[in-house]
Protein backbone atom coordinates (compact mmCIF):
# COMPACT_ATOMS: atom_id res chain seq x y z
CA UNK A 1 0.00 0.00 0.00
CA UNK A 2 1.36 3.18 -0.59
CA UNK A 3 0.01 7.01 0.43
CA UNK A 4 0.20 9.81 -2.11
CA UNK A 5 -0.29 13.58 -1.38
CA UNK A 6 -0.77 16.14 -3.99
CA UNK A 7 -0.91 19.72 -3.85
CA UNK A 8 -3.39 21.62 -5.81
CA UNK A 9 -2.72 24.91 -7.45
CA UNK A 10 -5.88 26.59 -6.83
CA UNK A 11 -5.03 29.56 -8.70
CA UNK A 12 -5.51 27.40 -12.00
CA UNK A 13 -8.25 26.69 -13.47
CA UNK A 14 -7.64 23.15 -14.03
CA UNK A 15 -6.84 22.86 -9.64
CA UNK A 16 -10.58 24.48 -9.88
CA UNK A 17 -12.38 22.42 -12.68
CA UNK A 18 -11.37 19.08 -11.02
CA UNK A 19 -12.45 20.51 -7.01
CA UNK A 20 -15.49 21.26 -8.12
CA UNK A 21 -16.67 17.69 -9.65
CA UNK A 22 -15.46 14.65 -7.68
CA UNK A 23 -16.46 13.15 -10.78
CA UNK A 24 -13.95 14.35 -12.84
CA UNK A 25 -11.31 14.20 -10.02
CA UNK A 26 -12.64 10.52 -9.39
CA UNK A 27 -11.37 9.90 -13.26
CA UNK A 28 -8.13 12.12 -12.90
CA UNK A 29 -7.08 9.98 -10.00
CA UNK A 30 -7.90 6.70 -11.61
CA UNK A 31 -5.96 7.73 -14.57
CA UNK A 32 -3.24 7.68 -12.36
CA UNK A 33 -2.44 4.06 -12.58
CA UNK A 34 -1.45 1.83 -15.57
CA UNK A 35 -2.71 -0.84 -14.73
CA UNK A 36 -6.94 -0.74 -13.81
CA UNK A 37 -7.47 -0.85 -10.34
CA UNK A 38 -8.87 -4.20 -9.47
CA UNK A 39 -12.69 -3.92 -8.32
CA UNK A 40 -13.22 -6.64 -6.58
CA UNK A 41 -14.58 -6.01 -3.25
CA UNK A 42 -12.48 -7.56 -0.54
CA UNK A 43 -8.80 -6.33 -1.20
CA UNK A 44 -7.91 -2.85 -0.53
CA UNK A 45 -9.18 -0.37 -2.89
CA UNK A 46 -8.10 3.10 -4.01
CA UNK A 47 -9.75 5.73 -1.59
CA UNK A 48 -8.94 9.66 -1.78
CA UNK A 49 -9.33 13.07 0.35
CA UNK A 50 -9.33 16.47 0.11
CA UNK A 51 -8.05 18.39 2.77
CA UNK A 52 -8.89 21.77 2.62
CA UNK A 53 -6.43 23.09 5.38
CA UNK A 54 -6.45 26.76 3.91
CA UNK A 55 -7.85 28.27 0.53
CA UNK A 56 -4.22 28.42 -0.85
CA UNK A 57 -3.18 24.67 0.73
CA UNK A 58 -5.59 22.41 -0.45
CA UNK A 59 -4.01 18.63 -0.15
CA UNK A 60 -5.25 15.34 -2.10
CA UNK A 61 -4.48 12.42 -0.44
CA UNK A 62 -4.51 9.18 -2.38
CA UNK A 63 -4.23 5.79 -0.54
CA UNK A 64 -3.74 3.11 -2.93
CA UNK A 65 -2.44 -0.87 -3.37
CA UNK A 66 -0.04 0.48 -6.42
CA UNK A 67 2.02 3.62 -7.33
CA UNK A 68 0.31 6.45 -8.29
CA UNK A 69 1.80 8.31 -11.36
CA UNK A 70 0.04 11.45 -10.72
CA UNK A 71 1.73 13.73 -14.30
CA UNK A 72 -1.29 14.56 -16.15
CA UNK A 73 -2.80 16.54 -12.39
CA UNK A 74 0.53 18.24 -11.88
CA UNK A 75 0.45 19.10 -15.77
CA UNK A 76 -3.30 20.32 -15.14
CA UNK A 77 -3.49 21.54 -11.83
CA UNK A 78 -0.08 21.52 -9.93
CA UNK A 79 2.89 22.73 -10.24
CA UNK A 80 4.93 21.26 -13.51
CA UNK A 81 8.18 23.69 -12.61
CA UNK A 82 8.56 23.27 -9.10
CA UNK A 83 5.85 20.88 -7.50
CA UNK A 84 5.26 17.14 -7.61
CA UNK A 85 3.87 14.01 -5.49
CA UNK A 86 5.02 12.49 -2.77
CA UNK A 87 4.05 8.78 -1.98
CA UNK A 88 5.28 7.09 0.53
CA UNK A 89 5.03 3.57 1.56
CA UNK A 90 2.40 2.70 4.13
CA UNK A 91 3.15 -0.63 4.54
CA UNK A 92 5.57 0.52 7.59
CA UNK A 93 2.52 1.97 9.25
CA UNK A 94 0.52 -0.65 9.02
CA UNK A 95 2.08 -3.39 10.23
CA UNK A 96 3.41 -1.32 13.09
CA UNK A 97 -0.06 -0.50 14.53
CA UNK A 98 -1.07 -2.28 18.05
CA UNK A 99 -3.51 -2.49 20.18
CA UNK A 100 -4.07 0.21 22.63
CA UNK A 101 -2.42 2.54 20.97
CA UNK A 102 -3.46 5.94 20.11
CA UNK A 103 -3.56 8.03 17.42
CA UNK A 104 -5.21 10.99 15.88
CA UNK A 105 -7.09 10.65 12.80
CA UNK A 106 -8.81 12.49 9.86
CA UNK A 107 -11.82 10.95 7.92
CA UNK A 108 -14.27 12.18 5.14
CA UNK A 109 -17.07 10.12 5.08
CA UNK A 110 -20.81 10.40 3.70
CA UNK A 111 -22.95 9.80 6.65
CA UNK A 112 -26.30 8.27 6.22
CA UNK A 113 -28.68 5.75 6.94
CA UNK A 114 -31.95 3.95 5.36
CA UNK A 115 -35.26 5.26 6.51
CA UNK A 116 -38.71 5.28 5.06
CA UNK A 117 -41.21 8.82 6.47
CA UNK A 118 -44.33 5.70 6.02
CA UNK A 119 -44.82 1.90 6.67
CA UNK A 120 -45.76 1.47 2.70
CA UNK A 121 -43.05 3.32 1.76
CA UNK A 122 -39.70 1.45 0.68
CA UNK A 123 -36.18 2.52 2.55
CA UNK A 124 -34.34 5.22 1.50
CA UNK A 125 -30.52 5.82 1.97
CA UNK A 126 -30.91 9.68 3.58
CA UNK A 127 -28.26 11.58 4.77
CA UNK A 128 -27.39 12.59 8.17
CA UNK A 129 -27.65 16.30 8.50
CA UNK A 130 -27.64 16.70 12.21
CA UNK A 131 -24.41 17.25 13.77
CA UNK A 132 -24.92 14.54 16.96
CA UNK A 133 -26.32 12.01 14.06
CA UNK A 134 -23.16 12.28 12.48
CA UNK A 135 -21.28 11.83 15.25
CA UNK A 136 -23.07 8.53 16.28
CA UNK A 137 -22.68 7.34 12.50
CA UNK A 138 -19.19 7.00 13.18
CA UNK A 139 -19.39 5.69 17.09
CA UNK A 140 -21.74 2.90 15.68
CA UNK A 141 -18.85 1.92 13.22
CA UNK A 142 -16.04 2.29 14.88
CA UNK A 143 -16.30 -0.94 17.18
CA UNK A 144 -16.08 -3.47 13.53
CA UNK A 145 -13.30 -0.58 12.38
CA UNK A 146 -11.55 -1.84 15.12
CA UNK A 147 -10.72 1.60 17.31
CA UNK A 148 -12.80 3.38 19.84
CA UNK A 149 -12.71 7.18 19.85
CA UNK A 150 -11.35 8.44 22.97
CA UNK A 151 -13.72 10.11 25.68
CA UNK A 152 -12.94 13.47 26.82
CA UNK A 153 -12.10 14.20 30.55
CA UNK A 154 -16.03 15.69 32.33
CA UNK A 155 -14.09 18.88 33.29
CA UNK A 156 -13.52 19.57 29.37
CA UNK A 157 -16.81 19.13 28.05
CA UNK A 158 -18.12 22.40 25.93
CA UNK A 159 -21.39 20.25 25.96
CA UNK A 160 -23.33 17.62 27.68
CA UNK A 161 -23.78 15.80 24.89
CA UNK A 162 -21.72 17.11 21.54
CA UNK A 163 -18.49 17.29 23.32
CA UNK A 164 -17.93 13.66 25.17
CA UNK A 165 -15.63 12.32 22.92
CA UNK A 166 -11.99 13.93 21.03
CA UNK A 167 -14.31 14.56 17.97
CA UNK A 168 -14.75 17.36 15.81
CA UNK A 169 -17.86 17.08 13.05
CA UNK A 170 -16.84 19.98 10.89
CA UNK A 171 -16.46 21.19 7.09
CA UNK A 172 -20.14 19.95 5.97
CA UNK A 173 -20.39 19.97 2.33
CA UNK A 174 -23.52 18.97 -0.17
CA UNK A 175 -22.38 17.95 -3.60
CA UNK A 176 -24.38 18.28 -6.25
CA UNK A 177 -23.39 17.31 -9.81
CA UNK A 178 -24.45 15.12 -12.77
CA UNK A 179 -22.95 12.46 -13.79
CA UNK A 180 -22.49 12.13 -17.73
CA UNK A 181 -24.96 10.70 -19.68
CA UNK A 182 -27.54 10.45 -16.81
CA UNK A 183 -29.73 13.10 -16.06
CA UNK A 184 -30.47 12.55 -12.09
CA UNK A 185 -27.85 14.93 -10.19
CA UNK A 186 -26.06 12.96 -7.46
CA UNK A 187 -26.35 14.65 -4.40
CA UNK A 188 -24.01 14.06 -1.28
CA UNK A 189 -23.60 15.19 2.26
CA UNK A 190 -20.33 14.66 3.58
CA UNK A 191 -18.20 15.43 6.74
CA UNK A 192 -15.06 15.59 8.24
CA UNK A 193 -14.33 14.00 11.32
CA UNK A 194 -10.82 14.38 13.53
CA UNK A 195 -10.55 12.96 16.38
CA UNK A 196 -8.47 11.06 18.65
CA UNK A 197 -8.74 7.01 18.83
CA UNK A 198 -7.27 4.16 20.61
CA UNK A 199 -6.71 0.63 18.71
CA UNK A 200 -8.53 -1.75 19.87
CA UNK A 201 -8.44 -4.41 16.98
CA UNK A 202 -5.27 -4.46 14.55
CA UNK A 203 -6.66 -6.37 11.81
CA UNK A 204 -10.14 -4.82 11.72
CA UNK A 205 -8.20 -0.97 11.54
CA UNK A 206 -5.95 -2.53 8.82
CA UNK A 207 -8.70 -2.83 6.74
CA UNK A 208 -10.74 0.13 7.51
CA UNK A 209 -7.71 2.40 6.98
CA UNK A 210 -6.73 0.75 2.81
CA UNK A 211 -11.02 -0.36 2.03
CA UNK A 212 -12.39 2.53 3.13
CA UNK A 213 -15.17 3.46 5.59
CA UNK A 214 -19.33 4.14 4.60
CA UNK A 215 -20.13 5.01 1.41
CA UNK A 216 -19.69 7.43 -1.38
CA UNK A 217 -15.55 6.09 -1.48
CA UNK A 218 -15.23 7.21 -5.39
CA UNK A 219 -16.33 10.69 -4.06
CA UNK A 220 -13.73 11.02 -1.66
CA UNK A 221 -15.13 9.74 1.19
CA UNK A 222 -14.14 7.10 3.32
CA UNK A 223 -10.13 7.44 3.49
CA UNK A 224 -9.25 8.00 7.20
CA UNK A 225 -5.61 8.85 7.94
CA UNK A 226 -3.67 8.56 11.02
CA UNK A 227 -0.79 11.00 12.78
CA UNK A 228 1.32 11.08 15.70
CA UNK A 229 -1.15 12.72 18.33
CA UNK B 1 -11.48 32.96 50.62
CA UNK B 2 -13.27 32.26 47.76
CA UNK B 3 -13.71 33.98 44.05
CA UNK B 4 -16.50 35.27 42.38
CA UNK B 5 -15.93 34.92 38.56
CA UNK B 6 -18.35 38.02 36.40
CA UNK B 7 -18.21 37.78 32.90
CA UNK B 8 -18.36 41.54 31.37
CA UNK B 9 -19.70 41.38 27.97
CA UNK B 10 -21.61 43.97 25.53
CA UNK B 11 -21.92 45.59 22.46
CA UNK B 12 -20.46 48.69 24.79
CA UNK B 13 -18.93 49.33 27.97
CA UNK B 14 -16.81 52.22 29.29
CA UNK B 15 -14.72 52.35 32.29
CA UNK B 16 -13.49 55.66 33.67
CA UNK B 17 -10.86 56.51 36.00
CA UNK B 18 -9.51 59.72 35.40
CA UNK B 19 -12.31 61.76 33.62
CA UNK B 20 -13.14 65.15 34.24
CA UNK B 21 -15.67 67.44 32.83
CA UNK B 22 -16.69 66.98 29.38
CA UNK B 23 -13.98 64.79 28.09
CA UNK B 24 -15.10 61.32 29.14
CA UNK B 25 -12.81 58.40 28.75
CA UNK B 26 -12.10 54.97 29.24
CA UNK B 27 -9.74 52.48 30.57
CA UNK B 28 -8.79 49.36 28.54
CA UNK B 29 -10.24 46.70 30.98
CA UNK B 30 -13.23 47.01 33.63
CA UNK B 31 -12.25 49.52 36.99
CA UNK B 32 -12.22 47.80 40.23
CA UNK B 33 -14.47 51.06 41.19
CA UNK B 34 -16.74 50.31 38.38
CA UNK B 35 -17.32 46.82 39.60
CA UNK B 36 -17.80 47.08 43.46
CA UNK B 37 -19.94 49.76 42.15
CA UNK B 38 -22.00 46.93 40.18
CA UNK B 39 -22.19 44.45 42.88
CA UNK B 40 -23.28 47.11 45.68
CA UNK B 41 -25.54 48.49 43.40
CA UNK B 42 -27.50 44.42 43.01
CA UNK B 43 -27.08 44.59 46.61
CA UNK B 44 -29.01 47.71 46.83
CA UNK B 45 -27.26 50.09 48.28
CA UNK B 46 -27.64 53.56 48.39
CA UNK B 47 -24.95 55.99 47.20
CA UNK B 48 -23.76 57.34 50.58
CA UNK B 49 -24.00 53.99 52.13
CA UNK B 50 -20.24 52.34 53.66
CA UNK B 51 -18.95 50.13 50.99
CA UNK B 52 -15.43 49.78 52.80
CA UNK B 53 -16.37 45.40 53.03
CA UNK B 54 -16.41 45.79 49.43
CA UNK B 55 -13.39 47.31 48.66
CA UNK B 56 -11.58 45.27 50.68
CA UNK B 57 -12.39 42.62 47.98
CA UNK B 58 -9.40 41.54 45.96
CA UNK B 59 -10.24 42.63 42.57
CA UNK B 60 -8.43 41.18 38.64
CA UNK B 61 -9.90 40.77 35.09
CA UNK B 62 -8.99 38.86 32.49
CA UNK B 63 -9.29 40.71 29.28
CA UNK B 64 -10.98 37.47 26.94
CA UNK B 65 -11.89 39.85 24.02
CA UNK B 66 -10.09 43.14 24.28
CA UNK B 67 -12.63 44.96 21.55
CA UNK B 68 -12.05 48.07 20.45
CA UNK B 69 -12.00 52.03 21.21
CA UNK B 70 -15.13 53.96 20.10
CA UNK B 71 -16.13 57.68 20.35
CA UNK B 72 -19.03 59.59 20.63
CA UNK B 73 -19.94 63.19 20.00
CA UNK B 74 -22.24 63.55 22.65
CA UNK B 75 -25.21 65.80 21.99
CA UNK B 76 -27.69 65.30 24.24
CA UNK B 77 -31.20 67.66 24.52
CA UNK B 78 -33.12 67.45 27.71
CA UNK B 79 -36.29 65.24 26.54
CA UNK B 80 -38.69 67.59 28.07
CA UNK B 81 -37.36 71.37 27.79
CA UNK B 82 -34.92 70.00 24.83
CA UNK B 83 -32.54 72.30 26.20
CA UNK B 84 -28.91 71.41 25.03
CA UNK B 85 -26.87 69.35 27.34
CA UNK B 86 -22.97 70.29 27.57
CA UNK B 87 -21.27 68.88 24.48
CA UNK B 88 -19.35 66.07 25.42
CA UNK B 89 -16.81 63.51 24.14
CA UNK B 90 -17.28 59.95 25.62
CA UNK B 91 -15.71 57.29 25.20
CA UNK B 92 -16.28 53.29 24.87
CA UNK B 93 -14.42 49.90 24.21
CA UNK B 94 -17.12 48.26 21.79
CA UNK B 95 -17.32 44.64 21.34
CA UNK B 96 -14.97 43.48 24.19
CA UNK B 97 -15.24 40.36 26.48
CA UNK B 98 -13.57 40.31 30.16
CA UNK B 99 -13.92 38.19 32.85
CA UNK B 100 -13.21 39.51 35.83
CA UNK B 101 -12.88 38.38 39.34
CA UNK B 102 -13.37 39.09 43.43
CA UNK B 103 -11.59 37.45 46.31
CA UNK B 104 -13.36 37.52 49.16
CA UNK B 105 -15.03 35.60 52.52
CA UNK B 106 -16.90 32.92 51.43
CA UNK B 107 -19.79 34.16 53.23
CA UNK B 108 -19.61 37.68 51.26
CA UNK B 109 -18.95 36.31 47.79
CA UNK B 110 -22.20 34.27 48.41
CA UNK B 111 -24.42 37.01 49.19
CA UNK B 112 -23.25 38.96 45.66
CA UNK B 113 -23.77 35.69 43.93
CA UNK B 114 -27.80 36.03 45.06
CA UNK B 115 -27.65 39.61 44.96
CA UNK B 116 -26.72 39.03 41.07
CA UNK B 117 -29.34 36.74 40.54
CA UNK B 118 -31.89 39.03 42.08
CA UNK B 119 -30.24 42.46 41.35
CA UNK B 120 -31.62 45.28 43.07
CA UNK B 121 -30.38 48.28 40.90
CA UNK B 122 -29.78 46.58 37.34
CA UNK B 123 -25.81 46.11 36.39
CA UNK B 124 -24.52 48.06 33.88
CA UNK B 125 -21.27 48.19 32.13
CA UNK B 126 -19.41 51.46 33.34
CA UNK B 127 -22.05 53.95 32.04
CA UNK B 128 -25.59 53.58 32.57
CA UNK B 129 -26.33 53.61 28.98
CA UNK B 130 -24.30 50.27 28.63
CA UNK B 131 -26.65 47.33 29.19
CA UNK B 132 -24.57 43.46 29.93
CA UNK B 133 -25.10 41.07 26.96
CA UNK B 134 -24.87 37.89 28.76
CA UNK B 135 -25.32 36.66 32.39
CA UNK B 136 -23.21 38.98 34.60
CA UNK B 137 -22.42 35.68 37.02
CA UNK B 138 -19.98 33.12 35.72
CA UNK B 139 -18.70 31.00 38.54
CA UNK B 140 -17.56 30.36 42.33
CA UNK B 141 -14.33 29.21 42.80
CA UNK B 142 -13.78 27.71 46.25
CA UNK B 143 -10.37 26.32 46.46
CA UNK B 144 -8.35 28.39 43.77
CA UNK B 145 -7.17 31.83 44.33
CA UNK B 146 -7.74 34.87 42.22
CA UNK B 147 -4.93 34.52 39.67
CA UNK B 148 -5.49 30.49 39.74
CA UNK B 149 -9.33 30.93 39.11
CA UNK B 150 -8.75 33.59 35.90
CA UNK B 151 -6.14 31.26 34.42
CA UNK B 152 -8.36 28.81 34.86
CA UNK B 153 -12.11 29.66 33.23
CA UNK B 154 -12.76 28.95 29.37
CA UNK B 155 -12.11 31.41 27.19
CA UNK B 156 -15.28 33.43 26.75
CA UNK B 157 -14.67 35.50 23.77
CA UNK B 158 -17.52 35.28 21.00
CA UNK B 159 -17.50 32.91 18.76
CA UNK B 160 -16.88 34.79 15.90
CA UNK B 161 -13.34 36.17 17.47
CA UNK B 162 -12.62 32.86 18.72
CA UNK B 163 -12.73 31.76 14.64
CA UNK B 164 -10.83 34.58 13.34
CA UNK B 165 -7.70 33.11 15.96
CA UNK B 166 -8.67 29.49 14.29
CA UNK B 167 -5.08 29.32 13.39
CA UNK B 168 -3.55 29.32 17.15
CA UNK B 169 -4.96 26.34 19.43
CA UNK B 170 -4.43 27.61 22.36
CA UNK B 171 -4.49 31.65 23.20
CA UNK B 172 -2.82 34.07 25.59
CA UNK B 173 -5.15 36.40 27.72
CA UNK B 174 -3.91 39.57 29.60
CA UNK B 175 -4.70 39.65 33.23
CA UNK B 176 -4.39 42.59 35.38
CA UNK B 177 -4.29 41.94 39.20
CA UNK B 178 -4.77 44.01 42.22
CA UNK B 179 -1.12 44.30 42.98
CA UNK B 180 0.27 43.22 46.73
CA UNK B 181 3.59 44.22 48.36
CA UNK B 182 5.19 41.34 46.99
CA UNK B 183 4.56 42.19 43.56
CA UNK B 184 7.07 45.20 43.55
CA UNK B 185 7.07 48.64 41.68
CA UNK B 186 3.68 48.43 39.14
CA UNK B 187 1.05 50.58 37.65
CA UNK B 188 -1.43 52.26 39.60
CA UNK B 189 -5.00 53.25 38.44
CA UNK B 190 -7.03 55.69 40.97
CA UNK B 191 -10.18 53.38 40.70
CA UNK B 192 -10.02 52.51 44.90
CA UNK B 193 -13.18 53.37 45.33
CA UNK B 194 -13.71 54.87 49.05
CA UNK B 195 -16.66 56.80 48.69
CA UNK B 196 -19.72 56.52 45.94
CA UNK B 197 -21.42 59.49 47.40
CA UNK B 198 -22.27 62.47 44.73
CA UNK B 199 -21.18 65.39 47.22
CA UNK B 200 -18.12 63.50 48.00
CA UNK B 201 -16.68 61.28 45.61
CA UNK B 202 -13.36 59.75 46.43
CA UNK B 203 -11.01 57.11 44.83
CA UNK B 204 -7.85 56.29 45.77
CA UNK B 205 -4.91 54.61 44.21
CA UNK B 206 -4.83 51.04 43.51
CA UNK B 207 -1.83 48.68 41.99
CA UNK B 208 -2.08 46.84 39.12
CA UNK B 209 0.04 43.88 38.79
CA UNK B 210 0.30 42.03 35.05
CA UNK B 211 1.32 38.79 35.90
CA UNK B 212 2.05 36.16 32.93
CA UNK B 213 -0.52 35.51 30.47
CA UNK B 214 -3.09 33.10 31.17
CA UNK B 215 -2.89 30.23 28.48
CA UNK B 216 -7.03 28.84 27.76
CA UNK B 217 -7.70 26.55 24.94
CA UNK B 218 -9.27 28.06 21.61
CA UNK B 219 -12.06 25.71 21.16
CA UNK B 220 -12.78 26.95 17.37
CA UNK B 221 -9.20 26.27 16.58
CA UNK B 222 -8.92 24.04 13.10
CA UNK B 223 -7.83 20.99 13.83
CA UNK B 224 -4.25 20.10 12.15
CA UNK B 225 -3.52 17.10 10.42
CA UNK B 226 -0.63 15.80 8.85
CA UNK B 227 -0.50 11.86 8.17
CA UNK B 228 2.58 12.34 6.82
CA UNK B 229 4.27 12.62 9.94
CA UNK B 230 3.36 8.98 10.85
CA UNK B 231 5.24 7.45 8.33
CA UNK B 232 8.26 8.83 9.20
CA UNK B 233 9.66 10.71 6.07
CA UNK B 234 7.89 13.69 4.06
Amino acid sequence: MFLTRFRFNTARLGARRLLSSPQRLHAAIMFAFAEPPSLDGGSARILWRIDRNSRAETYLYISSPDKPDLTHLVEEAGWPETGRWQTLDYEPLLSRLTKGDTWAFRLTANPVHSIRRTAEEPTKVTAHVGRQHQMNWLLQRQEKAGFVVLEKPAERHLHHELDQYELVVHDRRQLDFTKAGQRKPVTLVTVTYDGRLQVTDPDALRQALTRGLGRAKAYGCGLMTLAET
Amino acid sequence: MSVLLLQLAGPLQSWGATSRFARRSTEAAPTKSGVIGLLAAALGRERTEDISDLAALRFGVRVDQPGTLLRDFHTAHHFVTGEAAPVSERFYVADAVFVAGVEGEDALVETLRQALAAPVFLPYLGRRSCPPSRPIFLNIEKNAGLIEALQREPWHAARWHQRRRRDERSVELELLIEAEAEDGPVDSLRDQPVSFDPLNRRYRLRGVHRPPRASVINPAARPVHDPFTALGSA
